[in-house]
């Protein structure tokens, strides 16, 4: 057991350490939201969109990130627009982006007639291999959503409890849809750099769920997600190394015991 | 009025667009004179078009830039397939969808499986290297325990061509004696090849390469006597577990190894955290399944991205 | 009387569809107005107008002597939809967070809740009677205690105007019976504007003082004296609108 201390030596172990736990707090968080909106798969999309908006840059020869995250931005804006006025749920919106994103990448690589990096590779994230740049970057962008999300708190909830009634108490609810959907599209585009599409997808839907299972009120509930997905994260690469496993792929398993636990807690207690 | 209107413009959008389509479509070939090769990744690509000279029209299943092991082919691609002379494939090991497209083609296209005669090499149980292939949108070669990459075992590179060779006399053979000669002085310029690699890499002060991509060069490793060790396994795909990683920091200490090799194509991402963790430097080793655009501006072959692998490992390696 | 709201001849079309056309009324402080009317009449096409949820191509509406478009005097005006909008089963809302929304109006960036605020949602509870469903789930409820939940969180902020959407119709006779009562009593010591839209004719005539009758058109506006003299109100509804679909209650 000795061994898991002596293994935080490596700074790439401790960049695991400390930017998962960022990431994890960050996505859980804003996954409630999205969870209670019905936009779970709104990480899956968005990586689909990075796809092409990637395709783009590289085809104007501009730094991808640089044009991913704008156009992923105004995609996720795209969405919202869309599930508004086409009156459908936000998963259908999202499937529209999403499609039409990977369907641009393929159409864009096709005629530019090929880059010098695979395109999937753009958006490559391990949680084992985070840079020193992308550790701060993980840091600050969490301060920054969890920030706002504390700021306006209330108005998330209301907003997302029951849009129409918000707007009768003077929350402007377009406002707080539209900082919430650029606030995921950011996290999202950066979370997958930082640690990778099946992480970001999966910390942002399973420990809400999980949370949900077991918690009666609202602050509780955005709580819990974020504990659980932190205990996730911690004790995934901890079980990671022990059982030699991949880290990534461990944490997603483990945040599904987790789920499934509440799951069971919740049937027991129930009578 | 409004819908009258938009029904117009719609009519003829499509009836434009349909005119367009049928005339920017590219023309079939006005080289019938050519025989036609598709091949699936690089090296073979490359083989063929050095040996069928000007009597050959080449094409390289896999778009620049693309990664050679989630490939899958489109089907524009079968399309191809089927209208091409001589279809070369790497092998089931590396291209297990091929099977069923050589099913489902015309008889007559001739298909060459380049790894026929070639001996491959069957996984080894090294500590460093695990096959942890997670789902992605595409198959993978799951056939695991066989190294499919083996043109970079410049042996295997002769036989390849001479596959290549015994197609092209076989449907050409009014030609045989052109392909032949060019077959010869390209075996010669592969053995030339050999042996600068031979005599650089004897003189090695360190005889391990540390790769931060995935396992591609098990077959040069053998042929050299270089102790290969890389972060993931036969798929880019593959996630390394933390063991995995810090072994490889471990050995890059106590070895004192001063250069990491990165793969052409994927991410270097796990290149650059050992290289940040050990701070070493780091030096493109091209696997040569697939070219990047830039490649395809510089012209680059099999021969001059091994020779500039050559040129990289004895600075990795500290070679004269 | 002052004239808490003073609406001016509004009109409003959606597609090609004409859902009010000039409406003009002026409701006095302290009214208990019935806003009855048909199925897609514009009962609560009016509601959410006046509630700011929905704009209006023509005329004017003056709400607490403020123009409707320049309106931020959200805590004087207390909201309970209709029952089937809101509430999603499985969010995690207890009555405590639900009933504080309401207080979201008073507030100003950073809308801090401080001890004095969750006071107030224990005493509004109490005033209800559901102090002891404090802590429980929102979806745990059964309707009626849902609604008192909702009314309490339309009542926290004190509010001048009280508009309710249909608060009845999935309640039983009891809880209606409680539920009206409340109602009247806040009409009565607090001189709320109460405006009730219901499909209950029978109910209206019992604690309304006006009725405002909106069928596309403006039917009638007054008091309910005056467009039913005998005091039964269901028997003059029938007598005067055939397509009026009026609730058995039972």
């Amino acid at each position: 057991m000795i061994d898991i201390i002596q293994i935080l030596q490596y700074s790439f172990i401790q960049k695991a350490f400390i930017s998962g736990s960022f990431v994890a707090i960050t996505c859980s968080s804003l996954g409630l939201f999205l969870v209670l909106r019905k936009m779970s798969l709104i990480g899956d999309g968005l990586s689909h969109v990075s796809f092409g908006a990637i395709a783009l840059g590289l085809f104007f020869g501009l730094y991808p990130l640089y044009v991913a995250i704008p156009v992923v931005i105004l995609s996720s804006i795209l969405i919202l627009k869309i599930s508004e006025k086409a009156r459908i749920y936000g998963d259908a919106a999202i499937g529209i982006v999403s499609a039409v994103g990977i369907a641009s990448g393929i159409i864009l690589a096709s005629v530019s007639r090929g880059f010098n990096v695979d395109l999937f590779s753009y958006l490559f994230g391990n949680i084992l291999a985070i840079s020193n740049n992308e550790a701060i970057l993980s840091i600050i962008l969490s301060l920054i959503v969890l920030l706002v999300i504390y700021f306006f708190y209330w108005d998330l909830f209301s907003a997302t409890f029951d849009e129409e009634y918000a707007k009768t108490t003077g929350i402007k609810t377009n406002f707080i849809n539209t900082l919430l959907t650029i606030l995921t599209a950011i996290t999202v585009v950066l979370s997958i750099k930082i640690v990778g599409i099946m992480l970001v997808s999966a910390l942002l839907i399973l420990p809400a769920v999980t949370a949900l299972q077991i918690s009666k009120k609202f602050k509780t509930t955005l709580f819990l997600g974020g504990i659980i997905s932190l205990i996730s994260v911690i004790l995934g690469i901890t079980v990671s190394y022990i059982l030699d496993l991949p880290p990534g792929a461990t944490i997603v398993m483990l945040n599904a015991i987790f789920f499934a636990l509440a799951l069971t807690y919740k049937k027991i207690t129930k009578n | 009025m409004k819908k009258i209107l938009f029904s117009v413009i719609i009519i003829i959008v499509v009836v434009l667009g349909g005119y367009l389509l049928l005339n920017i479509a590219p023309n079939s070939d006005n080289d019938s004179q050519k025989i036609s090769i598709v091949t699936t990744l690089f090296p073979q690509y490359d083989f063929a078009k050095i040996i069928g000279g000007d009597k050959v029209n080449v094409t390289l299943l896999l778009p620049p830039g693309v990664e050679a092991h989630a490939y899958e082919p489109k089907p524009s691609d079968i399309n191809k397939i089927s209208n091409a002379k001589i279809f070369v494939y790497t092998g089931e090991f590396m291209e297990p969808w091929a099977h069923d497209i050589i099913q489902s083609i015309d008889k007559k296209v001739k298909v060459i499986d380049a790894s026929i005669g070639i001996e491959m090499i069957k996984e080894e149980g090294d500590e460093h290297e695990h096959e942890h292939e997670h789902e992605h949108e595409e198959e993978h070669h799951h056939h695991s325990g066989v190294d499919p990459h083996m043109w970079l075992d410049f042996d295997n590179s002769k036989i390849m061509a001479e596959n290549i060779t015994k197609a092209l006399v076989e449907v050409d053979p009014q030609n045989a004696k052109y392909y032949q000669n060019n077959f010869n002085a390209y075996q010669d310029k592969i053995t030339q090849l050999d042996n600068k690699y031979k005599n650089t890499l004897s003189t090695c002060k360190s005889k391990t390469i540390i790769y931060g991509g995935h396992y591609a060069f098990g077959y040069m490793a053998k042929r050299y006597n270089l102790e290969y060790v890389s972060a993931q396994g036969f798929s880019p795909d593959a996630e390394p577990t933390a063991k995995d990683m810090i072994a490889l920091v471990e050995q890059i200490k106590k070895d004192n190894i001063s250069y990491i090799f990165y793969e052409e194509l994927s991410s270097p991402k796990i290149a650059e955290t050992l290289a940040n963790e050990t701070n070493t430097k780091l030096l493109l080793l091209h696997g040569a399944h697939n070219l990047t655009k830039q490649d395809y501006e510089n012209n680059s072959s099999f021969i001059s991205l091994m020779q500039e692998n050559l040129k990289n490992i004895s600075i990795g390696l500290n070679c004269q | 009387m002052t004239n808490i709201i003073d609406v001016k001849n509004i009109s409003y079309s959606y597609g090609k569809t004409e859902a009010l056309k000039n409406i003009s009324c002026k409701i006095e402080a302290g009214d208990f107005v019935g806003l009855v009317g048909p199925n897609g009449g514009g009962k609560t096409t009016f509601a959410k107008i006046l509630l700011g949820l929905l704009p209006f191509d023509y005329g004017n509406i003056t709400i607490a002597d403020q123009e409707i478009t320049t309106f931020n005097n959200f805590q004087k005006i207390g909201y309970l939809p209709q029952k089937h909008t809101g509430i999603n089963p499985i969010f995690p809302a207890c009555v405590e967070e639900v009933v504080l929304l309401g207080l979201l109006s008073n507030k100003k960036y950073q809308k801090k809740i401080k001890g004095a605020d969750w006071q107030k949602v224990e005493d509004i509870l109490e005033n209800l009677g559901i102090k002891n469903l404090k802590g429980k789930m929102l979806s745990e409820l059964s309707g009626g205690q849902q609604q008192k939940v909702l009314l309490a969180r339309a009542l926290i902020s004190n509010p001048k105007i009280l508009i309710l959407d249909e608060p009845s119709t999935a309640l039983d006779p009891n809880s209606r019976e409680q539920f009206f009562t409340i109602l009247k009593d806040l009409n009565n010591q607090k001189k709320t504007t109460i405006i009730l839209i219901t499909h209950d004719t029978g109910y209206i005539g019992k604690y309304a003082n006006k009725l405002l009758y909106i069928d596309r058109k403006l039917v009638f506006f007054g008091k309910i004296k005056d467009f039913c003299p005998s005091g039964e109100v269901e028997s003059c509804f029938e007598k005067s609108d055939k397509h009026i679909i009026w609730h058995q209650h039972n």
